[in-house]
């Protein structure tokens, strides 16, 4: 019972945030510069020709009429056409405006469909490399505060925090797959190809998961109940391990969450210089030929997702910690 | 008795490691503990009674250090113990502390973490065993419903409850003795005796040998078979607790023993009843105040926390008022309606004759100079990085005295009246002790030169030599000022000492009202009689804790049951208690009381209209 009504309280005010994004990003496709018409009947077409698609394609209507028919559709479960793309395959080129009908445009849905699981299977990789990480790293550093393994940590991740990550991509991919040909780095054709763009973003992801596992693992070390627990004839590895990691584990997995949703930057630019066919690499075409339903749709199905990692994270949490409130 | 001891510390000294040196904490303690013997060490706040009580149970972590001595159990010193020899002997030698709610891991089970001690320590013993065996002994120290009590957390028990477990704790595994740190303290008197009461009754069946450490005597006094007392970390004097309680040989016990307040002797002090006429300087009217807090995992329905329940008295100018009760009784509440830090939901406070409620500017801002109030805990209330006169005179800049050397020679006549030397104008409060930042707190409220003081636990914090020079100081300021006051505490030896009329609060109502010889000699309420009874003393007690006292704790105030709020602890309710509340009626000419068994209370409902 308690249950439900927390889902429901959470899934609509997931609900209002997802509008407010989408109003948003829509709002701002439709005011920054680039034309998308422009872009799709190539530089070359005449003003009035351009004038005359736009108008056809309801893009001259105020703004929030067309967003008005948009969320018609959404809510219906279109997400509409992208402007660029076939139904084939890859996107067409500038000039052929006039021969593609908008039926033989791929659906916004099924562009998403077929990359988003990748990138989820990127994501879930690189959390779990980061996670790894930081409890390998962060768990010594929280017992032995102000000693080596603490130093230790606060170096590893300040060198992780510097690297670049387009620059760290690269440099592995020449390592791990040119040089030593462990890795394949390049396009995807298994799961193998996975790895190193999710060893990318773990490492872009764990300094700041370091550092708050040892902050709060040290912190909780000096709780009342640690020590207490040595009295009571508790053992250092079931105090630390059955009752320490799991109080600290708490505000490492608030801070997760919010992480996750950081890491959209990083799995663009990963996704780019791996050229792994996930949301980021459909992301990034989206923009750069101004494939406005493509976008929305990508704004939409991303928020939702970080509602749910949310939410999620949330019910974890209180699992672990019975005194947070739902 | 000629038995071997099962505990023996010889020339113990723990030392406080810091940079300017050495300091000895505690300094040659000896003492023998027989099997089954109950040693009590009494000692004022600081005197090292906790350090050596984690002594004894090997639990000296730096900055301290056991700078020499021994600590033997089963001919072994426990100090030069490899680590995994004395995690064995955890079985054998258990602790109980003060700070019962930080003692577990707040996200798992209660009963879940007996049960890991219990295995890390036997593990021949099954886990299915091992759970019977924890909600037995739940169930033996009287929380309810144990089986369902064992997978609850602790945040949802109350502090008492809470103790009640981690001696259930402390003793799942049947061990040779046990330490208990003063255990008591966090309690409320009625809890805290019920408390002791288990203690003396599990360490008989279980034949635990105790070592019992509190600063209060009364306490001891009652189930220990020798006392020791730590002075600065020496023991000064052990007795058995009748000698060293009639003829105490060290000053220093002497000087403890005078501090024990007086309840019901010749020589307790005489709170003479103060005619009460003219118009009340305060008079609050049927006030209610409820909270509304969400219900835990729901998104609209809310809890009522009936907070203040129809509660009314009278006040008059040049009286000690007092407002008793345990913790959650609405006592605070209570005083946040007094001082118009919250209105009533209805019902009213009239001060002066005009409602507070009403209350607007400059009448508000009178309202605020007449009526200060000294909050609790001394360590919190004061801004750190602000000179003392800066604090006092505070409320004068708000007040509107724009002179700064007007302020501070206001500042510094009040600082003077208080007990504070004018040095300390100018100096941070961080050196301070407890009693001198309490002055600081009172002379802060005394500078604008009120009618009423409103203290709320005021001297709570302070130790009795503390709470004697202060009160002392209480009653030179009302002699020369003509000032009222309120005193709310949990204290009833406090309120006995200094309270004109007292009214007694329960689940956020009055429950009995009377004159301090009234309320202390003839009480006409069982809640007030179970105080008494719980009441810490070394004389006879007038209302014996066998009869008198409570089992359970106070019902939650959001789901009241009908009818008399005492009634599921009361142990004297009958029929009629749980069908209709109770109105304080007349109890005699010097108190009032909502109890049915008040001789003058009618038979019939007052209010029975019938159609
Ligand atoms: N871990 C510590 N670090 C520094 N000083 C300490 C530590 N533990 C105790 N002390 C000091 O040792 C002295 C004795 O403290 P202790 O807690 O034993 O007093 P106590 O008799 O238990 O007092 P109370 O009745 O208030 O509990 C105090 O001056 C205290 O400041
Ligand atoms: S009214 Fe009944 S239950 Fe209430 S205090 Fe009196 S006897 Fe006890
Ligand atoms: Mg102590």
């Amino acid at each position: 019972m308690a249950l439900l009504s927390f889902l429901a309280r959470r899934i609509s005010q997931g609900v209002v945030i997802i509008f407010l994004v989408t109003l948003l990003i829509f709002t701002l496709l439709r005011v920054v510069p680039g034309d998308p018409v422009r872009l799709m009947a190539g530089g070359m077409a005449p003003e009035a020709l351009i004038e005359e698609i736009a108008k056809e394609m309801g893009l001259r209507d105020p703004i929030l009429v067309q967003f008005g028919r948009y969320m018609t559709g959404v809510v219906q479960g279109d997400f509409g056409q992208s402007f660029t793309r076939p139904a084939s395959g890859a996107s067409t080129g500038g000039t052929g405006f006039g021969d593609s009908s908008r039926g033989d445009r791929a659906d916004v849905l099924t562009l998403i469909g077929d990359t988003l699981p990748m990138t989820l299977q990127l994501a879930a990789l690189a959390v779990i490399f980061a996670l790894i990480i930081t409890f390998l790293i962060g768990t010594p550093a929280g017992l032995a505060p102000n000693r080596w393994p603490d130093r230790l940590a606060f170096y590893v991740s300040s060198i992780f925090v510097s690297l670049p990550n387009f620059w760290l991509g690269i440099v592995l991919a020449l390592l791990f797959s040119v040089k030593l040909g462990w890795l394949p780095a390049i396009g995807y054709k298994g799961f193998a190809y996975t790895i190193l763009p999710a060893i990318v973003l773990a490492i872009e992801l764990s300094p700041v998961l370091i550092r708050n596992l040892s902050g709060s693992l040290s912190a909780v070390m000096q709780s009342p109940f640690i020590s207490f627990g040595r009295v009571r004839g508790l053992g250092r590895r079931r105090i630390v391990y059955g009752h320490a990691l799991r109080n600290a584990s708490v505000p490492l997995l608030n801070l997760l969450g919010i992480q996750i949703s950081g890491l959209l930057g990083g799995v663009l630019v990963v996704e780019f210089i791996f050229d792994y066919p996930g949301l980021g690499l459909l992301t990034i075409n989206a923009v750069l030929q101004r494939d406005f339903p493509l976008i929305q749709g990508i704004a939409i199905i991303t928020s939702a997702i970080f509602v749910l990692i949310n939410i999620v994270v949330d019910l974890i949490a209180s699992t672990i910690d019975p005194r947070l409130e739902y | 008795m000629i038995s071997v001891p099962i505990l023996s510390v010889r020339d113990l000294t723990v030392s406080l490691r810091s940079e300017e040196g050495g300091r000895n904490i505690v300094s040659d303690v000896s003492l023998d503990l027989a099997p089954r013997e109950i040693v009590g060490i009494i000692g004022a706040s600081g005197s090292g009674k906790s350090v050596l009580s984690r002594a004894l149970v090997n639990w000296i972590d730096p900055p301290l250090e056991i700078a020499s001595g021994s600590v033997t159990y089963k001919n072994e010193n426990i100090f030069t113990l490899p680590p995994r020899r004395m995690r064995a002997l955890r079985k054998e030698i258990a602790y109980v502390g003060a700070n019962p709610q930080g003692a577990l891991d707040p996200t798992l089970p209660v009963g879940r973490q007996i049960v890991e001690k219990i295995q890390a320590l036997v593990p021949e013993l099954s886990r299915a065993d091992a759970e019977r065996r924890v909600i037995e002994l739940l169930a033996a120290v009287r929380i309810p419903s144990p089986a369902s009590r064992f997978h609850e957390y602790p945040s949802q028990f109350s502090g008492g409850m809470m103790q009640r477990a981690l001696i259930v704790d402390a003793l799942a595994t049947n061990p040779a003795f046990l330490v208990a740190d003063n255990v008591t303290q966090p309690l409320d008197v009625t809890i805290a005796a019920q408390v002791m009461r288990l203690m003396r009754e599990l360490t008989e069946r279980f034949d635990t040998a105790v070592v019992f450490v509190s600063s209060s005597l009364p306490i001891l006094n009652d189930s220990a078979d020798q006392i020791l007392v730590l002075a600065e970390g020496r023991i000064v004097e052990r007795q058995v607790p009748e000698r060293l309680v009639h003829s105490p040989q060290h000053p220093y016990t002497t000087q403890l023993i005078s501090e024990i307040p007086q309840i019901w002797t010749d020589t307790a002090p005489v709170v003479p009843k103060i005619p009460r006429q003219g118009t009340p300087l305060i008079s609050i009217k049927n006030a209610f105040r409820t909270y509304h807090v969400r219900k835990r995992g729901t998104f609209a329905s809310y809890s009522e926390v009936r907070a203040v329940r129809d509660v009314s008295f009278d006040v008059f100018p040049g009286e000690n008022f007092g407002i008793v009760g345990e913790s959650g009784c609405g006592k605070s509440t209570l005083m946040r309606l007094l001082s118009r830090l919250e209105m009533p939901d209805s019902g009213s406070v009239i001060c002066g004759g005009q409602n507070i409620s009403r209350l607007w500017r400059a009448d508000l801002l009178k309202f605020r100079k007449d009526f200060q109030l000294v909050l609790q805990d001394p360590f919190n209330s004061l801004p750190p990085r602000t000179p003392i006169g800066e604090i006092i005179g505070g409320p004068l800049r708000v007040h509107g005295v724009r002179s700064a050397d007007q302020r501070r020679k206001q500042v510094l006549a009040v600082m003077e009246e208080v007990g504070l030397a004018s040095s300390l104008f100018d100096e941070l409060p961080l050196g301070l002790s407890a009693g001198q930042r309490q002055r600081v707190n009172v002379a802060r409220a005394l500078v604008l030169d009120p009618k009423v003081l409103i203290m709320d636990e005021t001297l709570s914090a302070l130790d009795q030599t503390e709470q004697f020079k202060l009160l002392k100081l209480f009653s030179d300021l009302q002699t020369k000022h003509g000032l009222t006051y309120i005193f709310i505490s949990h204290d009833m030896a406090m309120v006995r000492r200094v309270c004109n009329r007292i009214a007694v609060m329960y689940l956020g109502e009055v429950v009995e009202i009377a004159d301090n010889t009234k309320l202390f000699f003839d009480p006409g309420h069982p809640y007030t009689k179970a105080l008494l009874s719980a009441i810490p003393t070394l004389e006879t007690r007038r209302y014996d804790p066998e009869e008198c006292l409570l089992d359970g704790e106070p019902p939650s105030p959001i789901d009241l049951p009908p009818g008399c709020g005492f009634a599921s602890r009361c142990p004297k309710a009958f029929g009629r208690c749980r069908v209709e509340t109770p109105l304080l009626m007349p109890d005699g000419p010097d108190g009032e009381a909502a109890c049915f068994l008040v001789p003058s209370y009618p038979p019939q409902p007052v209010t029975a209209a019938a159609a």
